[in-house]
């Protein structure tokens, strides 16, 4: 066994040039598989940050099918123990209640329904980046109840900037009654999501509580983690134990289920761009290993001739692919570490490409991860041993005097 | 008189390629005693090498049997044909001999490692065997740091250091100058007297025939000749 390994190590040392090759085209596969991946989970994480931090919040809790009809009266059921509860949760860095109801607005240029949140401007600071997102005028002041926040499209539909008035239509809860408010414009917002752009305006909640008759109640409240996969999560009890009394808490994969559905393709894509990165590594393998075979013809006839088995003629094949992808691994992973190094400083630039309804507004960083750097060169080795196989068989299969007379 | 270390019996091989059939041998019958000292010899195409590729169970016969030691290998396969090799018979050819990759020392340990012998024992028997074909001090040195006849001589050692019950070699001297494939066959034959060992050597060369104690001739892929020299 020692021998034979000897005697395939020596080999795969003996044509130096032709191993660095195989090498470095094995390495950069593997490295590129790596780099990939990272990217993709760079891109998702980005994505989903966009979606959740925007506005959206991590999680929601809300009334069970208030999400269906957007019915005034489906409010959080004991909302005040919820709060008081979530308050308490350590997987949470923070949660805000919302009211949600459609809303008519009108200007002198025309109409605009908007899905109204009704807000307290101090929590949702630190929720959402309604705040940040403001480009023009200002976000909402707490006591500050006569102002409405509006997006860039709705801007536009209505031909409004800030300080103008709008007129704010909605129906009451219990009696269906229509109530209607004069707001001046405190800010316009721009998050680069269209539906948020155009459909979605705030104003505090007291104010949206008065206009709707909802007294103390809320319909939604919006929680974040502080680890962003914890409200990915499904698993996680948290879910259950507010998914209660008539209430429901959902995660963004349930809230978004678009953007859950672009995760799974992305799987997919990944499986099938390794699957290819695999086939590249089979061929370089196989070649490789024939041409080092077809050169040594004579070599292994005399192997057999002087007593070698069969078996121990595989033996040595699969040592050669063994220590041939040992190398290409240690090489692509140091060369897909650098890669993800660089990457990870200077960032990759696909600001303004939409995916998904969302769109990309950060530069995308490559994440490490340890599956790649332990699960994908664990593949590659698999894969160059099973590639190993069709030449080991070849080589266990010659017989010593056609060997030796083919190379002559 | 010694046994009969190998029989060949009513031996024949056809070749067929692309329709075509060589004869190679037709009905060839030969027995080798223990200790004897014999060449090979013929026109080329007379099938020298076929023939002892049958000897040696590199090939098989298309009709007939070869007994080495008593048991037929003309029937023996994988695994059990290799061992049976590696444990009876001895190889040299006409030229790239050696793994390159190995040393003198190793290429000539490669079948005393497959058989599992320890390592004192290997080191005696190299020891001992690079004496008698003259190439000690040179066990480090990798085989193309050796000339053509060096290399020969290296051959010879791997295939006695095993003790094999008999030694095939097919045109030994055919890639050496006159005078090294001379001296390279002495050896042979001294190796032959000291300890007894059968060699079975195919050759073109008269000057290396005359060197045999016994001379089979082939043509046409039959026996034209045997006698027993000196
Ligand atoms: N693999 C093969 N396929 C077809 N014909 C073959 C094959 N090997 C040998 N022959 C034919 O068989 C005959 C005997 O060949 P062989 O090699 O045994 O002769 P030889 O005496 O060793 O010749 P040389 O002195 O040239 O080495 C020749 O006619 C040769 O052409
Ligand atoms: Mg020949």
């Amino acid at each position: 066994m020692k021998l034979l390994m000897k005697l395939a190590w020596r080999n795969v040392l003996r044509n130096k040039r032709r191993t660095v090759l195989s090498g470095i085209a094995v390495g950069i596969t593997l490295a590129s598989l790596i780099f990939i991946d990272g990217i993709y989970i760079g891109m998702f994480d980005s994505m989903i940050r966009t979606a959740t931090d925007s506005f959206l919040g991590q999680g929601q809790i809300h009334a069970a099918g208030f999400r269906d009809t957007f019915d005034v009266e489906k409010v959080i059921n004991n909302s005040r123990d919820v709060m008081k509860s979530l308050g308490s949760e350590d997987l949470l860095t923070g949660f805000s209640e919302r009211t949600v109801s459609t809303a008519m607005l009108s200007s002198a240029a025309g109409v605009n329904s908007v899905l109204l949140y009704g807000i307290d401007p101090e929590k949702e600071r630190g929720m959402s980046m309604v705040d940040e997102a403001i480009r023009e005028g200002e976000y909402l002041a707490p006591e500050d109840l006569g102002r409405i926040v509006i997006g860039s499209k709705a801007a536009e539909t209505l031909e409004v900037e800030t300080g103008d008035r709008l007129v704010i239509t909605m129906a009451q809860a219990g009696t269906g009654e229509l109530s209607q408010d004069m707001l001046r414009v405190a800010g316009i917002f721009h998050m680069g999501i269209r539906e948020i752009d155009g459909g979605i305006a705030f104003v505090n909640i007291e104010k949206s509580r008065e206009l709707l008759a909802l007294g103390q109640e809320a319909h939604e409240i919006a929680v974040k983690f502080k680890n962003i996969n914890d409200a990915g999560n499904r698993l996680l009890p948290i879910w259950k134990k507010y998914s209660q009394a008539g209430n429901e808490a959902l995660g963004w994969r349930d809230l978004i289920p678009q953007l859950d559905g672009v995760m799974e393709m992305a799987d997919l894509s990944t499986i099938i761009t390794s699957s290819m990165v695999f086939c590249i590594v089979a061929v370089i393998i196989i070649h490789t290993l024939f041409m080092s075979l077809y050169e040594r013809m004579f070599e292994f006839g005399v192997l057999r001739a002087i007593g070698t088995r069969p078996v121990s003629m595989s033996l040595i094949i699969f040592f050669e692919a063994a220590s041939l992808s040992f190398f290409s691994i240690l090489f692509g992973l140091g060369l897909g570490y650098i890669v993800m190094q660089i990457f990870s400083v200077y960032g990759i630039n696909y600001t303004g490409i939409e995916f998904a309804g969302v769109t990309i507004t950060e530069l995308i960083y490559p994440v490490m991860t340890i599956r790649q750097f332990t699960f994908f060169p664990a593949l590659v080795f698999v894969f160059s041993l099973v590639a190993a196989v069709y030449p080991a068989v070849f080589a266990a299969r010659l017989t010593p005097a056609k060997a030796m007379q083919r190379s002559m | 008189m010694h046994e009969d270390v190998l029989k060949v019996q009513d031996v024949s091989r056809i070749y067929s390629t692309d329709g075509l059939k060589v004869n190679a041998l037709r009905s060839v019958s030969l027995s080798i005693k223990g200790s004897e000292f014999t060449a090979i010899a013929g026109p080329s195409g007379s099938g020298k090498t076929t023939l002892l590729n049958i000897m040696s169970g590199l090939d098989t016969p298309t009709s007939g049997s070869v007994m080495l030691g008593g048991k037929p290998i003309n029937t023996m396969k994988g695994s059990e044909l290799s061992d049976f090799r590696r444990d009876h018979i001895g190889f040299i050819f006409q030229s790239y001999n050696l793994i390159p990759v190995l040393s003198v020392k190793e290429n000539i340990e490669y079948i005393m490692l497959l058989q599992g012998i320890g390592e004192g024992e290997r080191r005696t028997r190299v020891a001992s065997i690079l004496k008698q074909v003259g190439i000690e001090g040179m066990e480090d040195r990798l085989p193309r740091q050796l000339s053509g006849g060096q290399q020969q001589r290296v051959a010879v050692a791997r295939a006695m250091v095993s003790n094999p019950d008999i030694i095939l070699a097919d045109e030994p001297t055919a890639n050496l100058d006159s005078a090294t494939g001379a001296s390279l066959l002495d050896m042979m034959r001294e190796l032959n007297e000291a300890r007894g060992m059968t060699f079975v050597f195919s050759t073109h060369d008269t000057m290396i025939m005359d060197r045999a104690r016994r001379l089979v001739i082939l043509k046409d892929g039959k026996v034209a000749k045997d006698e027993v020299r000196k």
